[in-house]
């Protein structure tokens, strides 16, 4: 009798310890968060590439109000002007100011990289942790699918399925999560197998906790540091892909400003009016390389092991 | 796990994979609903004609029909019939394939090359000018998207400069599209490079090597480098996706006229059997080049054999 009682307060205890344990792991995380963030403000280049996206977001926010020019607004005596003071970066084949398209076209690329994140980023990480967490056949499955979809590269089979589907936003941001998702899912299946070892899983199931409570509380809490530096490799590969398929006439159709097809456009000018190519690209690689900048700061901050 | 087990089983996933890419290039087309013969002949085309395309690849037939119909003829060899040509897939491929290969292979020993010698002389030359040097242009490169690099090369030493030929055959012409697939693939492999050569560098066997007296070059090329290399090998299966697909967006910026040109033409003019046929291609070449890497790796690296 005195033996049971003695258990049973023991297991009370304990329930109570570990319960102290994983609530001190989530103020640990917190702390964890803050030194994250030091460590990214002291990067210069993270700083920069901070500064680099900030300001695209910026033309793509305030474009009405930044340029007093439409971007569809043609006008067949402006055509090929050189840069000028009231064209900055001159103006295109149509007439039209091409600073002004290139603002626009910043919500474009935008709205596509963002759009093409939540998609890919969705099933990837779904993906990734039910192969990871449920192991046996859902991970064979999954993983071949991902070896099958890899085996093609990303522009090749966008190409294909955005000229299936038809041009336009949407289905660019489906030809690209279509294979997109596969580099989530296997970065977070193999996250979920090292967190699936760490001893407050076990923890959390001695305390009688279920299994969507232990996915919802630690292993997806625990994966996201990996999800957010997946995510900030992800959109340079998501807006160079999209910019790709426009430049090559199967993604965001003209007249609509986008990056890629005003470089298309600029081509075919490139002795008479150099600007048009030239300008539509920089845009594209600063954007890109701001988010480069921001990519390999986060990934310095989250895991400075692999720092140099 | 003994190396022959591991193979056979290297082989059987590979098998695996490549049977899902064959599905998946044959599902490309049924991927809308909607009827593939008028996807492919567009909305205009007659009835008549409409039925001969059916016709011929089986469209009134169930999905499983078609598609073991449509392996076994590639088995056969027979790859399809362009609809815009109205040649045979195989014959077009036949013209074009040796050019890819060409500016693919140009493209992929440039970029090997200098990734691993910038990876290389950062890693030694560890934190000084050299090494931030490689960093950043490696970022550069990696956020330029390669149509653009291509058309600024072009404009610069083609235009402006006319130091090679804008486009035509002949070595002169491979320069520049060979240089815009190398530089942008060339930051893949220098930054892995540098990590490799740091911490093999810092491995006992090369302080042994050094404490024996031996010169600084030879612990560096006959030590380090060799095994700092081997991971290169997966890079390398690894990047190979990216380096055709590359390789087909940069063949239609210089008008190259091998299969990528082939591939953007037959996209917008929907004329799948060729769409088909290059996807099946390009991905059953990285199914087998994943298999070689794989067998490579092992046969070079005893310690990988041994853990199987």
């Amino acid at each position: 009798m005195m033996s049971e009682i003695n258990t049973e307060v023991n297991e009370e205890i304990n329930v109570e310890n570990i319960k102290k344990e994983l609530s001190q792991l989530k103020n640990k995380k917190t702390s964890q968060m803050s030194l994250v963030w030091r460590r990214f403000k002291s990067n210069k280049l993270a700083l920069t590439g901070f500064i680099f996206v900030a300001l695209v977001i910026f033309v793509a926010i305030f474009a009405p109000v930044l340029t007093p020019y439409e971007p569809f607004a043609t006008n067949p005596s402006n055509r090929l002007m050189a840069p000028s003071r009231a064209h900055w970066l001159g103006t295109d084949a149509m007439g039209r100011d091409v600073l002004t398209r290139l603002f626009y076209g910043a919500r474009i690329a935008l709205q596509i990289g963002v759009l093409i994140i939540l998609f890919e980023g969705f099933i990837g990480i779904l993906m990734g942790v039910l192969s990871g967490f449920f192991g046996g056949i859902i991970d064979s499955i999954v993983m071949r699918l991902v070896d099958i979809l890899r085996s093609f590269p990303v522009i090749i089979l966008a190409m294909a399925i955005a000229g299936i589907m038809g041009q336009g936003l949407y289905n660019v941001v489906i030809a690209l999560g279509i294979v997109g998702w596969t580099t989530y899912a296997r970065m977070v299946r193999s996250k979920i197998l090292s967190i699936k070892e760490a001893d407050y899983i076990e923890a959390g199931y001695s305390i009688g906790e279920s299994t969507f409570s232990i996915i919802t509380k630690y292993i997806i809490p625990n994966a996201i540091p990996t999800a957010i530096v997946m995510i900030s490799i992800m959109m340079p590969t998501a807006l160079i892909a999209s910019a790709t398929l426009s430049f090559l006439g199967l993604g965001v159709q003209p007249p609509t400003p986008s990056w890629g097809s005003m470089v298309a456009a600029g081509r075919d000018y490139l002795l008479q009016a150099p600007w048009i190519s030239t300008s539509a690209g920089f845009f594209i690689m600063f954007t890109v390389l701001g988010f480069n900048f921001i990519g390999d700061g986060l990934r310095d901050a989250l895991d400075p092991t692999t720092k140099h | 796990m003994t190396i022959k087990n591991h193979l056979v089983k290297r082989i059987i996933l590979t098998l695996i994979t490549a049977i899902g890419v064959t599905i998946i290039a044959f599902l490309i087309l049924h991927l809308t609903p909607g009827d593939p013969a008028r996807i492919m002949l567009g909305s205009y085309a007659s009835e008549e004609n409409l039925e001969a395309v059916r016709a011929k690849y089986n469209l009134d037939k169930p999905l499983h029909t078609q598609y073991l119909v449509w392996m076994k003829n590639i088995l056969s060899g027979d790859l399809g019939t362009s609809i815009r040509y109205n040649r045979s897939v195989g014959s077009l491929l036949g013209d074009r394939i040796g050019k890819t290969l060409l500016l693919t292979l140009s493209g992929l020993i440039f970029s090997v090359f200098f990734g691993v010698l910038f990876g290389i002389l950062a890693a030694l030359k560890r934190n000084s000018w050299l090494d931030y040097l490689a960093t950043v242009q490696a970022m550069f490169w990696i956020s330029m998207p390669s149509f653009w690099l291509g058309i600024l090369l072009l404009f610069i030493f083609g235009l402006k400069l006319n130091l090679v030929p804008i486009s035509g055959t002949g070595w002169t012409a491979l320069i520049l599209p060979a240089l815009t697939l190398g530089l942008r693939q060339e930051a893949w492999f220098a930054r892995p490079m540098r990590a490799e050569m740091l911490e093999v560098l810092n491995q006992e066997y090369i302080r042994a090597a050094k404490a024996k007296g031996l010169k600084y070059y030879v612990v560096v090329t006959k030590h380090a480098l060799r095994n700092a290399l081997i991971p290169i090998i997966t890079m390398l299966a690894l990047r190979l996706p990216w380096i055709i697909g590359g390789s087909i967006v940069i063949e239609v910026v210089f008008s190259w006229g091998g299969m990528g040109t082939l591939l953007v033409n037959s996209v917008l003019a929907r004329d799948y059997p060729v769409v088909q046929a290059i996807l099946l291609i390009i991905s059953i070449a990285v199914v087998i080049a994943n298999l070689l890497a794989d067998m490579v790796y092992s046969w070079v690296d005893p310690r990988i054999r041994m853990e199987g």
